[in-house]
């Protein structure tokens, strides 16, 4: 049987990816002006003065990035009990004064909403509902959440479904609301808070339960999720400051993720279809190797991020 | 004057044939959510509509130890010809969703090993070349 090992090193398949993409897009790239000093004046996130890369391939990749979630999800059915504590409050939304802070915490409380939702935490889940709304009337994308509606469907965890599907659609048609309006760095921003917040769950998670292995690839794998991150925020960081420091902040954490390995063993899969639907066995197999000084590492610095980000 | 009311009639039914013929992949990938199993959350849904490309491609990070479903719907029963298949990140093909000439709606992924995966949607025989799909996800 063919068989190929590869490892994945510095660089992932998917930033080779993206980078090709960058290469054989940039004829059409939109540079939507701004140059070095409108830049330095747009100190708030609220303008997209505009980034180094077309807003069709910043969409391809953000479209790419998986739901936060799939890592509430994976929480939950791996066992580990609910705890409010790990969440950013719902109180903090008057810290956020700027479109910055706003977009980013709004990725936060989406991450946070998702884990109550997961979880059935119907109180608490109505509370973040309130705080992502407050910020996201701040964005100026306020209609896209029926609050009506999903406090209705939060009162009864029999409505767990629609109110998963309600939510995520929500903030699917923001993205793709944003990426229209060329604000596509508000989508990065939001995108980044709330993939940090999975990440700073999973971490304090982690923690309580060092031994466990699905855990620590849990927080291997996002290896390539910060690598597409990185490269999302390095579009703006001549155009906006506060996204500069946020990628410095990112590669700090990229420099602890280097030493995290993912190997993977392509063999071919076979299928068979069942009731209509292909049902694919995937035989290939990924092995993360990362150790308990790593995820130290790893945690100590999403803390620190996420703290300057809620704060 | 005869041949400007033809005219205007011939202008009239072309803008009625081309609003008929036009293709709502919104609709019909909203359409392909409930469609998805039970189980699966939802987490992405995807127009399928032909451009310049001979196939519409998306992207999404799969993860190790979840389940995927991926979904067609079309105007035209069952798929229309439309044809999902799934690349890993060094673009081998691990799945696709025409098989012995059968054209099948879903195709449903458990992911051994987290990465990039490229889904591409191509035409085999399509009359409309117009489509919706959803990607659902469960533990």
């Amino acid at each position: 049987m063919f068989m190929r090992i590869v490892t994945i090193g510095l660089v992932s398949t998917l930033t080779l990816g993206v980078g090709l993409a960058l290469l054989t897009t940039s004829c059409g790239e939109k540079k939507k002006g701004g140059d070095a000093m409108s830049g330095i004046l747009d100190q708030d996130s609220s303008k997209n003065t505009g980034p180094a890369m077309s807003d069709e391939v910043i969409g391809d990749i953000l479209q790419s990035i998986p739901q936060p979630l799939e890592i509430s999800v994976a929480l939950k059915e791996s066992g580990k009990k609910y705890n409010s504590g790990y969440l950013n409050s719902p109180d903090n939304t008057s810290k956020y004064n700027s479109n910055y802070k706003r977009a980013v915490n709004l990725g936060v409380y989406g991450t946070d909403l998702g884990y109550t939702n997961i979880y059935e935490q119907n109180q608490d889940g109505v509370k973040y509902m309130a705080s992502i709304k407050e910020l996201a009337d701040g964005l100026n994308i306020g209609q896209f959440f029926d609050i009506e509606t999903i406090g209705r469907l939060a009162t009864n965890s029999k409505n767990l479904d629609s109110l998963l599907l309600i939510t995520t659609q929500n903030f699917n048609s923001i993205n793709a609301y944003l990426q229209k309006q060329s604000r596509s760095n508000l989508s990065v921003l939001f995108l980044t808070g709330g993939w940090l917040e999975a990440l700073h769950i999973t971490c304090e998670v982690s923690a309580t339960n060092p031994e466990n292995k699905e855990l620590r690839e849990i927080i291997g794998e996002q290896k390539i999720i910060l690598e597409n991150i990185i490269l999302l925020l390095s579009f703006y960081k001549d155009t906006d400051p506060n996204m500069a420091s946020l990628l410095t902040d990112m590669e700090g954490l990229k420099a602890a993720y280097d030493k995290v390995k993912i190997t993977y063993t392509y063999k071919e899969s076979t299928f068979e279809v069942v009731d209509g639907v292909m049902v694919i066995k995937d035989n290939s197999t990924s092995t993360i190797d990362i150790t308990a000084e790593d995820i130290a590492n790893i945690k100590t610095l999403t803390t620190g991020i996420r703290n300057k980000i809620i704060s | 004057m005869k041949k400007i009311i033809l005219f205007v009639l011939s202008v009239c039914i072309l803008s009625t044939l081309d609003v008929i013929g036009q293709c709502n992949a919104e609709e019909l990938s909203n359409q392909c959510i409930p469609k998805l199993a039970a189980g699966f959350n939802f987490l992405k849904s995807y127009k399928i509509e032909k451009g310049g490309k001979e196939f519409v491609e998306y992207s999404y990070v799969f993860t190790k130890g979840t389940q995927y479903m991926i979904n067609i719907c079309a105007a035209a029963q069952p798929t229309d010809g439309i044809v999902v298949s799934l690349f890993d990140s060094n673009r081998n093909k691990v799945a696709t969703s025409k098989v012995n000439g059968q054209f099948i709606q879903a195709i449903a992924y458990p992911c051994n090993t987290t990465g990039i995966y490229y889904i591409q949607y191509t035409f085999d025989g399509s009359t409309n070349y117009c489509g919706g799909s959803a990607l659902g996800f469960k533990r």
